[in-house]
C-alpha cells in the first residue's frame, strides 16, 4: 500500500526582475506589468512510496531535492500536480527548529518536542531520557546559549528522535556532527527502518543511500531522471546515461588542454587527451569504488616513433604519489606508433575507497627521454560504496 | 464545514499554541533584571504623564479619571501590542515557517495570546488602583469576559491580515505603526466621547475600539450594564474583521515559505 503519492508535481518559482516588497512599490508598479523569470524547480515528478519502504532521493545541488521534500512536508505547495500523504509525517529538515538560546535545556526540549508533535505527557516522561541520550544530564538548567554547537545539535537530535513518526522525511541532517554522532544517526535510522517506518531520505552521501534505501529517485534540474533499484539509479547518477553513447574508438575526446607548465617534453609524441571509461564503456569522471575502469590515453605522433613507453602515475588530491606504472614495467613493447591513436590501461577493480585522484600521463623513450609528460593534468572521483575508512581497500578478513 | 475542520485542527495544536505563547511571554521579561516590574511601570508612567497633562491642561471632568484613563490605556495597549507582535509573527520566525509544517495561523494566535498574558499582567496595576480608590464592584462585571473576547477577536483578525501582508509588503509595519499612533488619539482613551457634539460623536463611534473601551468602563468602573447596542456593534465588527483577516491570511499563506 502506498503511503505517499506524488502525481505530476511541478514547482515553478517566479523570480521578478524588480522585487516589489513595499505597498508603495506595488502601487506605483500597478500600471507596469511585472517582469519575471520563471525557474522550474521540479518538472513532472511522479512516484509513490510504499508503506515501510525507504526511498532515497539523490541529485546534484539545485536539482530540486529539497524543494521536493518541502512539498512533501507541506511547507510549500506545488504549482501543479497532486501530493497525498496518508500517514502522520515527521520532517527532519533541520534539527532544533524553534530553539531559543535564552532558554534552558529543559525548556528547549519541551518547546521543540511540542513542535515535533509530542504530547505533554509523552514529553514529561522522556525529558530525562533525552538528556541522557544527549549526554547532557548535568546541563539541565543551563541556558542554551552557553552550549557548544555540538551540544545543541545533540540535544536537538535526541529530542527529535523521540517522535514516533509513521513517515519520516530526512534532509542532510546526518551531514553534521562528528563520526560518533553520525554513527548514532545511522543507528537511529536503522531502528526506524526496522520498526517499519516509511522513510524518504535525501542525501549526497551515496554510501548511506546505497546501504539503506530500497529504491532511489534521481533528479536532475528538477526532472525525474530515474526511479528504481538503488544500485542501478546510483550507477546512472555516477556514470550518466548508461551505455547510450559509448565513446567511439579513435575519436580523441576534447579535454581541457593541460596547462603549459605542467606539460613538458620534446613533442615528438603528443598526448592529446585522457579519458576514463566506466564499466559500460562510457566516459565518466566519477566511479564507484571497486568498479572496473579503463584509462584511455590518446596520442598523436608527428612522425614514426619506434618503441615508445607510455606511463601513468596516480596521486591523491594532496599530491601523495600513490602508484605508478608504465608499459616497460609491464613488459609491453610497442613496436612503433604513427599518427593518431590511443592506448588503454585497464583496471579490473578500483581499490580506492573514496576521494579525488590526479593522474599524470607520460610518453618517453626507454632511456627516459621525454616525448610528453603531463603532470597531474587529469582527475577522477571515487564514490564510496562501503563504510571502510581510509584511502585504499585492503582485502582482508577478521578471524578468531 | 471547512471552518469547523480548521477549528478542530487548531484545537489539536493547542499544546503548541500555548507553549509558543508562554515561551514568548517568559522571554520578554527574562532579559532584564527588573523583568516583570518594568512591564508594570510602563502603563503607570504613561498614566502619570497623560493624567497630569489632560486633567490640568484640558480640564477634563470625569469621575475616577485615573481609572478611566488607565483602563483605556491597558485595553488599547493590548490591541497595539497584539497587532504589533502579530505583524511579525510569520516574518520573525523563518526557521519555523521554512523548515517545518503546522498551520501557520498558530504563530499569529500564539503571539496574540502572549500579548494577552502581558495585558493580564499589566491589569494588576489597574486592580490595585481599583482597590485604592475603593470603586464599588457590581454584577455588571459579568460583561467583562465577553468584552475581552471581542477585543481579542478584533486584534486577532487584524493580526492575521497584517502578518500575511507584512511578508509580502515590508512597509506594512511602518504604516501600521502610524495608524496605531493616530488610533490612540482618535479613540476615546484620553477623553469621554461626550465632549464632542452629537453629530461628530457618531463618527467616533464607528470605531469598534470605542465601543469596547466604553463598555469596559461602564461595567468595571461605573457599575452600569454595557449598552446592548455597543456590544452588538463591536461583536459584528469583530466577527467581520476576523473573517476578512482570515481570508487575507489564507490567500497569502501558501507562498509564505517561498517569500521569506
Amino acid at each position: 500500500m502506498s503511503v505517499i503519492d506524488v502525481e505530476h508535481v511541478e514547482k515553478v518559482f517566479r523570480i521578478p526582475h524588480e522585487k516589489r516588497t513595499t505597498i508603495f512599490e506595488a502601487l506605483t508598479g500597478l500600471l507596469r506589468p511585472t517582469d519575471y523569470e520563471t525557474f522550474p524547480a521540479l518538472r513532472d515528478v511522479t512516484f509513490s512510496v510504499e508503506e515501510g519502504e525507504m526511498l532515497g532521493i539523490i541529485g546534484e545541488n539545485g536539482s530540486g531535492k529539497s524543494t521536493l521534500l518541502k512539498i512533501l512536508a507541506g511547507i510549500m505547495r506545488p504549482t501543479s500536480g497532486k501530493v497525498s500523504v496518508n500517514r502522520r509525517m515527521t520532517p527532519f529538515l533541520e534539527l532544533g527548529v524553534g530553539f531559543n538560546p535564552d532558554f534552558t535545556a529543559i525548556e528547549n526540549i519541551r518547546t521543540y518536542a511540542t513542535i515535533m508533535g509530542l504530547s505533554k505527557r509523552e514529553i514529561n516522561g522522556k525529558v530525562d531520557e533525552i538528556l541522557a541520550f544527549a549526554g547532557l544530564e548535568t546541563f539541565r538548567d543551563a541556558k542554551l546559549k552557553n552550549f557548544s554547537s555540538g551540544m545543541q545539535v545533540r540535544l536537538a537530535f535526541s529530542t527529535a528522535i523521540q517522535t514516533n513518526p509513521e513517515i519520516l522525511l530526512m534532509d542532510e541532517v546526518l551531514a553534521v556532527g562528528d563520526m560518533e554522532f553520525q554513527q548514532k544517526c545511522m543507528d537511529v535510522l536503522n531502528r526506524y527502518r526496522n520498526e517499519g517506518v516509511t522513510i524518504v531520505f535525501v542525501s549526497h552521501d551515496l554510501g548511506s543511500v546505497r546501504r539503506f534505501c530500497d529504491r532511489t529517485l534521481l533528479l536532475n534540474h528538477g526532472e525525474q531522471v530515474a526511479l528504481g533499484e538503488t544500485d542501478e539509479v546510483i550507477d546512472r547518477y555516477i556514470y550518466g546515461r548508461i551505455a547510450e553513447e559509448p565513446v567511439e574508438i579513435g575519436d580523441p575526446v576534447e579535454e581541457a588542454p593541460p596547462a603549459e607548465e605542467a606539460s613538458s617534453g620534446n613533442g615528438r609524441v603528443k598526448i592529446t587527451g585522457v579519458t576514463f571509461l566506466n564499466k559500460f564503456g562510457a566516459e565518466s569522471s566519477r566511479f564507484n569504488a571497486f568498479d572496473p575502469m579503463t584509462i584511455r590515453i590518446f596520442y598523436s605522433a608527428r612522425e614514426r616513433v619506434v618503441d615508445p613507453v607510455f606511463g601513468i602515475a596516480l596521486y591523491s588530491e594532496r599530491g601523495e604519489h600513490l602508484y605508478g606504472t608504465n608499459t616497460e614495467l609491464k613488459d609491453v613493447s610497442i613496436e612503433y606508433i604513427t599518427g593518431e591513436g590511443h592506448i588503454d590501461l585497464q583496471i579490473d577493480r578500483i581499490p580506492m575507497l573514496a576521494g579525488r585522484f590526479l593522474v599524470t600521463v607520460a610518453a618517453h623513450t626507454h632511456s627516459g627521454e621525454r616525448y610528453d609528460w603531463q603532470d597531474k593534468a587529469y582527475s577522477f572521483d571515487v564514490i564510496p560504496t562501503g563504510r571502510d575508512a581510509g584511502l585504499f581497500d585492503i582485502p582482508c578478513l577478521w578471524r578468531r | 464545514m471547512m471552518f469547523l475542520d480548521r477549528m478542530k485542527t487548531l484545537y489539536g495544536y493547542r499544546n503548541l499554541i500555548w507553549t509558543l505563547a508562554w515561551g514568548e511571554f517568559k522571554q520578554r521579561y527574562k532579559n532584564s533584571v527588573l523583568g516583570y516590574f518594568w512591564s508594570l511601570l510602563e502603563p503607570l508612567l504613561m498614566l502619570v504623564v497623560l493624567y497630569v497633562v489632560f486633567s490640568n491642561l484640558m480640564r477634563i471632568q470625569v469621575e475616577y479619571y485615573q481609572l478611566f484613563l488607565l483602563l483605556g490605556i491597558i485595553l488599547w495597549n493590548f490591541l497595539s501590542r497584539a497587532t504589533s507582535m502579530g505583524l511579525n509573527a510569520i516574518l520573525g520566525k523563518p526557521g519555523m515557517v521554512q523548515k517545518i509544517y503546522f498551520p501557520r495561523e498558530i504563530l499569529v494566535i500564539s503571539s496574540c495570546i502572549t500579548a494577552l498574558l502581558m495585558s493580564i499582567f499589566e491589569s494588576l496595576v489597574f486592580i490595585a488602583f481599583m482597590a485604592v480608590f475603593q470603586v464599588p464592584l457590581s454584577a455588571n462585571l459579568v460583561y467583562v469576559p465577553l468584552i475581552l473576547v471581542l477585543l481579542f477577536l478584533v486584534s486577532l483578525g487584524l493580526s492575521l491580515a497584517l502578518a500575511a501582508l507584512n511578508v509580502f509588503y515590508r512597509d506594512v509595519q511602518f504604516i501600521w505603526a502610524v495608524i496605531l499612533q493616530a488610533g490612540f488619539f482618535a479613540t476615546p482613551i484620553l477623553y469621554p466621547v461626550t465632549i464632542f457634539p452629537e453629530s461628530l460623536r457618531d463618527i467616533f463611534l464607528l470605531n469598534p475600539m470605542a465601543h469596547i473601551i466604553i463598555s469596559a468602563r461602564d461595567t468595571i468602573i461605573y457599575s452600569t450594564p454595557a449598552a446592548a447596542g455597543s456590544l452588538l456593534y463591536a461583536g459584528i465588527v469583530s466577527a467581520i474583521t476576523l473573517i476578512i483577516g482570515y481570508i487575507i491570511f489564507a490567500h497569502y499563506e501558501p507562498r509564505f515559505a517561498e517569500e521569506m
